[in-house]
């Protein structure tokens, strides 16, 4: 009982401190579930959020569902996603009146433009997970990167370096990103396949 | 017709928002903004239960107020047709359909992890392709937010404090007295003189430089 408790809260959180989207989650789900707890690995974690995009649904839901299925069977799941519901109903519920009014006070401005930078550091952050299990074949060794600071060379971790793979997809999908109107469903069916294709040859 | 829909019973009205919303997660791949073209269909289009300009009022609530932008447009669509037992219908029927899904792929892969060579490409795949998504909406969502060179300086400066490890939570609550802080001295600054805007075209473009360069 106490489990579903825990998550159900660790969810709650997560939601109260969600703005502006999805993909700001990725850094606070890792922190929790990947380096506190140690429920996921990264390369589950980033199979998860790859399933969670292909998937119909939006992403945050995806992913508490899942963890939540990790942590504690059906019920794990159920607790998570109604803790990532609860905060917004209540918040919608109560608020959602008032808070067009509000907005042009200097608590809700103040609020919305500090959480709003914060969310921007954290999905570069995010990036920068996604490029460790992408385009590079390792989480990126910042540790070894801070020898820089101290004009060294850094030392790379064994085993870190370029995934081809990786860098060919990502790249093809930013440009078609920027430069077509194509559907994400589409570009990420594309890179599923591309994938399997390239896993001929690598 | 279309009156005999404005005038649904408070029931049908919430079995309408259950299903419609069920019907929008489970068709909709990837959530938050790209529901609403279904969303605009759907309320305003068919059944006329909401205006244009309530349902753009709407999505930006729904990008202000904490939570997943989804499970927000839920309950605020929800609440405006029917009341609090219309936002309860919304949210659950926003929710089963990405529960249900999960919950079968959950109990058939064990962990995510594949052994088969081609099903870790599709993974493989699947991630660079989000990788790049997620760069590109990054990018897009930085040139939107940051104008000014303090902002840029601030989200560097928390984009390294979260490298350094300082756990995620820490950073959301310390941002918002930094915003208040900010906003505060920035309309004292704004209404001591008027030369607030001289500065802002140039800190844009190096918004825009810091910008290209984090993406490389």
């Amino acid at each position: 009982m106490n489990q579903y408790i825990i998550l159900f809260f660790q969810f709650c959180k997560f939601s109260v401190l969600c703005f502006g989207g999805g993909y700001m989650l990725i850094p606070l789900l890792t922190a929790e579930f990947v380096e506190r707890e140690q429920v996921l690995t990264m390369s589950t974690f980033g199979n998860l959020v790859s399933v969670a995009q292909v998937t119909p649904g939006p992403v945050g839901l995806n992913t508490a569902t899942y963890v939540g299925y990790v942590n504690g069977g059906f019920f794990g799941s159920l607790a998570a996603s109604l803790g990532l519901i609860v905060p917004t109903i209540l918040i919608g519920c109560s608020a959602a009146a008032g808070i067009n009014r509000w907005k042009d006070t200097f608590l809700v401005k103040g609020m919305l433009k500090g959480t709003r930078l914060a969310s921007v550091a954290l999905i570069m952050y995010a990036v920068t997970i996604f490029f460790g299990m992408s385009v590079f074949t390792q989480t990126i060794p910042w540790e070894a990167l801070g020898a820089l600071f101290k004009l060294e060379r850094p030392v790379l971790p064994a085993g870190f370096g370029v995934s081809l793979p990786g860098v060919l997809i990502c790249g093809v999908v930013i440009v078609l990103m920027l430069k077509t109107k194509l559907p994400s469903t589409v570009l990420l069916l594309g890179s599923a396949a591309a994938g399997a294709l390239l896993a001929v040859w690598f | 017709m279309e009156n005999e829909v404005r005038s649904l019973s408070k029931a049908r009205r919430i079995l309408l928002l259950y299903c419609s919303f069920f019907r929008i997660t489970a068709l909709v791949v990837g959530g938050g903004l790209a529901m609403l073209p279904v969303i605009e269909e759907i309320f305003v289009v068919k059944h006329k239960l909401l205006t244009r300009e309530e349902l753009l009022d709407m999505t930006a609530l729904t990008q202000t107020v904490p939570g997943i932008i989804a499970v927000n447009s839920a309950v605020y669509i929800g609440m405006k047709i029917g009341g609090v037992p219309g936002a309860l219908a919304a949210v659950f029927g926003a929710v089963t359909p990405p529960f249900t899904v999960i919950l079968v792929i959950a109990s058939l892969f064990p962990h995510l992890n594949p052994k088969n060579r081609y099903l870790l490409g599709v993974f493989t795949g699947i991630r660079a392709g989000v990788t790049g998504m997620i760069l590109v909406t990054g990018c897009r969502m930085f040139r939107r937010t940051v104008k000014r060179p303090v902002e840029c300086a601030a989200v560097f400066i928390f984009f390294a404090l979260a490298i350094m490890k300082v756990n995620p939570v820490w950073l959301i609550l310390a941002a918002i007295p930094f915003g208040l802080a900010y906003v505060w001295w920035q309309t004292r600054r704004l209404a001591q003189a008027g030369a607030g805007d001289a500065t802002a075209p140039r800190a844009e473009s190096a918004g825009a430089a810091e910008d290209g360069g984090a993406g490389k």
